[in-house]
């Protein structure tokens, strides 16, 4: 075992995911159906749509499709009969003709989408009806106000910067909540007016939009209808009606900020040994709802700010009475969290409208106690939508993660809205599912496999919101039919097509078209299936299918699965001869992997009773989300090391790697925590870096700060970040990453100056002699 | 019946201020007044007097400087009261035993003195201290109650206002006139410091108002779930009106646009009633409605009906004149549980159901205000003046009122708009100088043995000051054994009030017909027994003859039956109007009550030409009859809630068009007229006139309406149906 490729991907490589940004577990697929079975890591692709790329080539007209029903976009793999006019599709063999515009193409004239490096192109045709402005994006914001005071300041000032960031023509809306729900009418006069809806009754959403007098039919309200008659008369209606809640950011500043100065913590009083009464549940309803009145097609993102749980109404995660604690895991897994199941059917509900309605729900949670994000994680996940949970409106990780989502230019999100990924296929390639942010729009086809992972049954998936970091796990069935193997020549290479239409951030519509090929592997060949392996992706994807399962399957072993399959993955792929534990090696494709599931065994993603279960619904839905580069440091952290005797270096995220004379800067993706040794702190208390002749040490203090502070820019959510010294109560934020080969009963000398971690864990070294003895056996 | 012969009324109600001759100790009869001072000794005898055996209270009635009710604190002594029957003292109990005790006027009782208000007698066996102390010599005296008078603190003098702000209240301007008149009468209303004060408006939703004093706007806060109705806030929808007073202002002065351009014709009334008593009642208080619309949304709603011509003069006739839907009366009953008083102002210009919507007045002691086609150039000063009043009269507040008498005889009825609480207290949330009670007495026993009986009434309230107070008017009346004393001493204005009423009362369960007959009777009745009385001295043949106390009594029963209220069928009155006048009727002091019945007309062409300085001659009041016109003249008929001016055919048109500042014949229609004084004598002697003829009566605003000789049908409907001696009147056919 190398130990030195322990390091995670702490940032090394230039461009992990190549110009498609799609990295698979296997780079070589396996032909039939056993072979990838004894594979044990599944046949996936981990896959961002609309990651951004400066090579991209971006074509300003309509894609060429292929013949239904394979439908797949011409791209370089297609073969070109240019005298015929005629190109063949590489997924299904169709030959189809070139339009008539395509008639001056020859060998020296191609268009863009065939040059071999344009595997990812992105079209931009001009919009049907160009007269017509792209739709405004729209930012519903829903605050809770059952806040204290101190806490209410804080979110209002994060609000106010949020405004005088959005652009000017993006529409903005507001609803504040406690007891009940207050919808402010933004276009209204000189005055304030709000809706109101009470806060403990679930309403259907045909009755908010009828309470607003927004409903098609013109309200049940009789009112004269003054919107013009004839066939654009309903739309007319509802989109004027719409707009009196939603205003361009640019109108609406002014009323915005004096409504913030105004707004107080909620008037409803709370009795003693009772929670506030909070009503999240209907709030977010009712946002749904009024966006249900825009036109569709707008994009248009829920902004919810939480400061506690929902205490009333549909939704709720635990009662008003404090003598009642918030669900645990431990009460998840007895079943006795009396509230959760409810929470999740109505969130899921919700989920299932905003999808409809094109909507995306984000969630800024900032409290002590748990908001419910476990209960929310759906609506959340399969709209599309970002997280953040901090425990303050006032903490940086809220404040700056917030303030990202409305800047622009180089630090640009790049939000997108209204997202649609169809994926296309070789034949014998069946896809199981999309694990991440999207959500099945069950459009079934012969591409679905009979068995599902994640969001399947369809190669079309919905996605409200995505972004440039968005990305997705594709899992894929190899089943070949009857008549592929009569087919005779066998194809070796093997072709995906992914398409993503989608809104970009200046409302313009684009298709993305990512096409990308793998080879067959015949037969048995282990060797071709070695060399295509990638192991920091499987130990991504293994992560994140086991979170699934851990949620789905209720006596799921999350460990026991990882153990057995590392151990058949060992014995399948390790060189080692029978029953000799000692002749054990890996190839290097394969050597990290053992020390990534031992590190996936001890992360937050199986040992969940460290921590709520809203912070695990968090960091799955970021395990999700993100990039097989930052995902592996989720699973498995990087440490730097600072010193004078040597430049910063990455280190053995070990107990081992703590010394006295080191800063340690570790990156644990949610936290980045900076590590002063014993002397390094003695001689920073004693002020050596603040006199002249101690410059080197000021540079040795700052350089880690520096490194992490440019880590935290490159990052959304901004990772919390901890400057502790060695034996400080905060070191446990390091320490409890560390792999604990010295432990205080691991007998072991501890080397002056180290550390020792109490923890009963057995150590990486442990670990891995058990694998090795295991995976030899007969 | 001959009108020729009859008496006329022409110096409108006398008070009957001769009994204060024989009972100098009585309290005025403005506050109570029996239908003939003279309580029949015997039931059979009692039967014979076929006219209701009554009173009429007028609790809060106006007094002339000078003759106010005195207020009397007994301080740590305690109200002093009989304690089996609980009669306040008065002037008729006596005093005996040196002075150590007091026996009870109403009951006999005899009751222990306290210690300090013990005081020797003189050798008749008065008190020496009777002039010092009101309560002793005084009909009407107010106490300060203390503490156990008291279920709470004394509530705050708290108006609410529910304000219809659909399209055709706006439209109308009616939002704009509430708007200012509200907000020019906050300085005046009663109670500063405490007054509260709060605003729900509604379409089809509702809209609350928040008027937390540190806001430097109000906040609007819309409820559009009208099938369960709940508060936005939990407080600050009611205010102190002197520390929210700028959000207040600044509330009415954008009432008027903040609903400019709404296009909503619906009104959720009834969801808005529930939402106001939610916010009133912990304290209750006065809830004015705005209404201009049919209520169509939500609990409460209301559906056109009385336009079906074939339902009068059938058993379900007075259907139509009741309320259709429960819910008035059950929040009627909610309201007064919660001390709160409903004034409706209604304005829709077709049908809005009064008969519903009235019963939120009729059982919480409120009043019904109907502006039927409301027009803002037409209406304002009138709309402007009622509700000004109705907000800056004095009002007593969570009261109860309970009338006692003497042995022998018992208030069996009672007519007005209150709540009957138990047998005999009727609660209401909120009285004032424009409501007046009716009640009827029966005797208990076959045969009296007392010589006098005594009548107590007692208003327990809250002033608007913010103290506890019993106003206590009592009087004594003779038990006679004489149809003949009876009837010399019977109270014309009593008895027609009360039969009023109760023809009123009878035409919500009778046909229209019927309560006129019913009063008819009563009065034929009454004339024959008189008649049987003297047919013997005077040897009369079939000749009706008068007791001189009665002698309007036919005129006045005559004009009942043409009133709104009664008169003729389906096409003689609106039924919103006609319920309304109902709901008038029940509450009118007897003067007003009497005016109305029989208006008084005046000829004022003369008035207008001549110098007012040396033409002082007071009104010459003319009966009500065509006979009365003379085409070269210009009439006024007041009502006491309208003037209306005729024009005769004759006029000169110099004269007309100075009055009117046009020429007549290009305003064809005089519907649309509104007078405003122009820049001439004659027009400013008119105001002066007008001016003079609203000052004899503040409750109301008459507002001033034109009408030509011979112009039809509008002569006919507002003018000559009002003359009622005329076959005419009141009749359509
Ligand atoms: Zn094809
Ligand atoms: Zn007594």
């Amino acid at each position: 075992m190398e130990e030195d490729h322990a390091l995670g991907g702490g940032g090394a490589a230039p461009d992990p995911d190549g110009p498609d940004g799609v990295r698979m577990t296997w780079n070589s697929w396996p032909r039939n159906k056993v072979e990838a079975s004894k594979c044990v890591v599944p046949v996936a692709a981990s896959f961002a749509p609309i990651r951004s790329s400066p090579s991209l080539a971006v074509l300003p007209y309509p894609p060429l499709r292929c013949k239904p029903p394979c439908g797949s976009v011409l791209n370089p793999f297609a073969r070109v009969d240019f005298a015929a006019k005629m190109w063949i599709c590489p997924l299904c063999f169709s030959r189809n003709h070139f339009p008539p515009h395509y008639a001056g193409i020859s060998e020296a004239n191609v268009p863009g989408e065939l040059y071999p490096q344009c595997t990812t192109v992105e079209y931009a045709p001009p919009p049907l009806d160009s007269t017509a402005p792209p739709p405004l994006p729209v930012f519903l914001f829903v605050l809770d106000i059952c806040l204290i005071e101190e806490e209410l300041e804080f979110v209002k000032s994060a609000m106010r910067r949020a405004i005088g960031l959005l652009p000017d023509h993006a529409l903005v809306g507001l609803i504040t909540f406690g007891t009940q729900v207050h919808l402010h009418e933004l276009g209204f006069a000189d005055m304030s007016k709000v809706y109101l809806f009470q806060g403990t009754k679930e309403i259907p959403k045909e009755q908010i939009l009828d309470q607003l007098g927004l409903s098609i039919a013109g309200v049940r309200h009789g009112a004269v209808n003054v919107a013009p008659r004839g066939p654009q008369a309903n739309g007319f209606h509802s989109s004027t009606s719409v707009n009196r809640f939603l205003l361009p950011a640019s109108d609406c500043e002014y009323t915005l900020n004096s409504l913030l100065d105004e707004l107080q913590t909620d008037k409803w009083p709370v009795e003693a040994g009772n929670r506030a009464l909070r009503c999240t549940g209907v709030a977010l309803s009712v946002a749904a709802g009024l966006l249900g009145a825009c036109i569709s097609g707008t994009g248009a993102r829920i902004i919810a700010l939480v400061g506690g749980p929902c205490t009333i109404g549909p939704g709720m995660i635990v009662s008003k009475d404090l003598s009642e604690p918030v669900r645990s895991h431990k009460d998840l897994d007895k079943d006795a969290a009396p509230h959760f199941q409810k929470a999740v059917k109505f969130y899921d509900n919700l989920a299932k409208q905003l999808v409809n309605q094109g909507h995306v729900l984000d969630l800024f949670a900032s409290a002590l106690d748990q908001v419910g994000v476990a209960e929310m994680k759906v609506a959340v996940e399969r709209t599309g939508g970002l997280v953040v949970l901090a425990e303050s409106f006032g903490h940086p990780v809220f404040k700056d993660s917030f303030k990202r989502i409305f800047e622009d230019g180089e630090q640009s999100l790049g939000l997108s809205f209204n997202g649609t990924l169809e994926i296309n296929c070789s034949k014998d390639i069946k896809i199981q599912g999309i694990i991440g942010p999207c959500t099945s729009l069950e459009k079934k086809g012969a591409l679905c496999a009979d068995t599902v992972v994640g969001q399947g049954n369809t190669t079309s998936w919905k996605m409200c919101g995505l972004d440039r970091s968005t990305c997705l796990t594709v899992f894929f069935d190899i089943s070949p039919s009857e008549r592929s193997n009569q087919s005779g020549i066998p194809n070796p290479q093997l072709y995906l097509q992914f398409l993503t239409n989608y809104q970009n951030p200046e409302g313009q519509m684009r298709l993305r078209v990512t096409t990308v090929t793998r080879r067959w592997v015949d037969g048995s060949n282990t060797e071709e299936l070695v060399e295509g392996f990638d192991q920091e992706t499987a130990a991504v994807v293994l992560a994140r299918y086991i979170s699934l399962k851990m949620e789905m399957e209720e006596e799921f072993d999350a460990t026991r699965w990882l153990d057995r399959s590392l151990i058949r993955l060992c014995s399948r792929f390790g060189d080692y001869r029978k029953d000799d534990p000692a002749s054990f090696t890996l190839h290097p494709n394969f050597s990290i992997l053992p020390q990534f599931i031992f590190n996936l065994r001890r992360s937050q993603f199986v040992q969940v009773f460290n921590n709520s279960p809203d912070e695990t619904a968090y960091f799955c839905i970021l395990l999700n989300r993100e990039s097989i580069t930052n995902s592996v440091v989720m699973i498995q952290p990087s440490l730097l090391s600072y010193s004078f005797s040597s430049p910063p270096a990455p280190a053995l995220l070990d107990v081992a790697s703590i010394a006295a004379d080191r800063i340690l800067l570790l990156d644990a993706y949610f936290s980045i925590v900076i590590f002063h040794g014993m002397t390094i702190a003695q001689w920073r208390n004693m002020g050596y870096q603040n006199q002249p002749e101690h410059q080197a040490f000021a540079q040795l203090l700052q350089a880690p700060h520096d490194d992490a502070l440019g880590i935290i820019a490159d990052r959304f959510p901004v990772p919390r970040l901890v400057v502790c010294d060695q034996h400080g109560s905060q070191a446990r934020f390091l320490l409890a990453k560390l792999n604990p080969s010295a432990t205080y009963n691991s007998g072991q000398e501890v080397v002056p100056g180290g550390d020792v971690i109490f923890t009963d864990d057995v150590s990486l070294q442990v670990f891995c002699e058990h694998l090795q003895r295991l995976a030899v056996q007969s | 019946v001959d009108t020729n012969v009859l008496p006329r009324p022409l110096s409108g109600d006398a008070e009957p201020t001769k009994v204060l001759e024989m009972y100098p100790l009585n309290c005025h009869p403005r506050f109570l007044r029996l239908t003939t001072h003279a309580i029949p000794n015997s039931q059979s005898l009692s039967s014979r007097w076929h006219l209701p055996l009554g009173a009429v209270v007028h609790p809060l009635a106006e007094a002339p400087d000078g003759e106010e009710v005195p207020l009397i604190n007994f301080g740590p002594i305690g109200i002093i009261r009989c304690r089996r029957c609980r009669t306040y003292v008065n002037p008729y109990v006596t005093f005996t035993d040196a002075g150590r005790k007091w026996k009870c006027n109403l009951c006999f009782l005899l009751n222990d003195v306290p210690g300090d208000y013990v005081c020797p007698l003189d050798a008749s066996g008065r008190r020496t201290d009777v002039d010092q102390r009101p309560e002793l010599s005084k009909g009407s005296v107010e106490f300060v109650a203390s503490t156990e008078y008291m279920v709470r603190p004394p509530m705050p003098p708290l108006y609410f206002f529910l304000i219809d702000v659909s399209m055709p209240a706006i439209r109308s301007g009616l939002l704009e006139i509430v708007a200012r008149t509200i907000k020019s009468s906050l300085d005046d209303l009663p109670g500063f410091p405490r007054t509260q004060i709060g605003f729900i408006t509604f379409d089809s939703t509702l809209h609350f108002h928040n008027l937390k004093s540190s806001l430097t706007q109000p906040q609007m806060l819309v409820v559009a779930d009208l099938d369960d109705i709940f508060l936005p806030l939990p407080d600050d929808l009611l205010v102190n009106l002197s520390e929210s007073r700028h959000v207040v202002d600044a509330f009415l002065d954008s009432l008027p646009i903040m609903f400019q351009g709404s296009a909503n014709i619906e009104s959720a009334l009834g969801p808005a009633l529930k939402a106001a008593l939610m916010v009133m009642s912990q304290l209750g208080g006065k809830l004015l409605v705005f209404q201009s619309t049919l209520p169509s949304l939500g609990v409460g709603r209301l559906r056109l009906r009385g336009d079906d011509l074939r339902i009068y003069g059938t058993d379900k006739e007075h259907t139509l004149r009741l309320p259709e839907d429960p819910f008035y009366k059950q929040m009627a009953a909610e309201f007064t549980k919660n001390q709160i008083a409903v004034d409706i102002f209604a304005f829709r210009e077709k049908y809005s159901d009064i008969a519903s919507l009235g019963s939120l007045a009729k059982y919480t002691g409120g009043q019904v205000y109907l502006y039927p086609s409301f027009h803002a150039a037409i209406h304002r000063e009138k709309l402007s003046y009622e509700l000004a009043r109705n907000l800056t009269r004095e009002t007593a507040w969570e009261a109860v009122m309970r009338i006692r008498c003497g042995k022998g005889v018992r208030f069996t009825t009672y007519h007005g708009h209150f709540m009957l609480r138990s047998t005999d207290l009727l609660a209401l949330p909120a009285v004032d100088c424009d409501k007046a009670f009716a009640m009827q007495l029966s005797l208990e026993e076959s045969l009296m043995t007392s010589q006098i009986v005594y009548f107590q009434v007692a208003l327990l309230y809250t002033s608007s000051s913010g103290e506890r107070r019993i106003r206590v008017h009592t009087a004594a009346a003779p038990v006679v054994a004489d149809l003949g004393e009876m009837y010399r001493q019977a109270d014309t204005g009593a008895i027609v009030s009360l039969l009023g009423r109760l023809a009123t009362e009878n035409s919500l369960s009778q046909k229209l017909e019927d309560a006129r007959q019913s009063m008819q009777l009563k009065l034929v009745k009454s004339l024959k027994e008189y008649r049987n009385l003297h047919v013997v001295q005077h040897r009369l043949g079939g000749r009706l003859i008068f007791p001189e106390s009665l002698k309007f009594l036919p005129l006045y029963v005559l004009s009942l039956c043409k009133s709104v209220a009664l008169r003729g069928g389906y096409a003689d009155a609106s039924l919103d109007e006609r319920c309304a006048a109902g709901y008038n009727i029940m509450i009118l002091p007897i003067s007003r009550m009497l005016k109305l019945l029989y208006p008084c007309l005046f000829r004022i062409d003369e008035k207008l030409l001549k110098d007012p300085e040396e033409f002082q001659e007071p009104f010459n009041q003319l009966p009500l009859t065509t006979h009365s016109l003379d085409p070269k003249g210009i009439y006024i008929l007041d009502d006491g809630f309208n003037f209306i001016m005729w024009l005769g055919r004759m006029l000169s048109s110099d004269l007309v068009n100075n009055l009117l500042g046009v020429e007549l014949t290009s305003f064809p229609d005089l519907s649309r007229v509104v007078l405003s004084e122009h820049d001439n004598d004659i027009s400013k002697r008119l105001t002066r006139i007008l001016k003079e003829l609203r000052e004899k009566d503040p409750s109301a605003y008459q507002s001033c309406r034109l009408v030509r000789q011979g112009e039809q049908p509008r002569e006919l409907s507002m003018f000559l149906a009002n003359l009622v001696e005329d076959q005419t009147a009141g009749f359509s056919g």
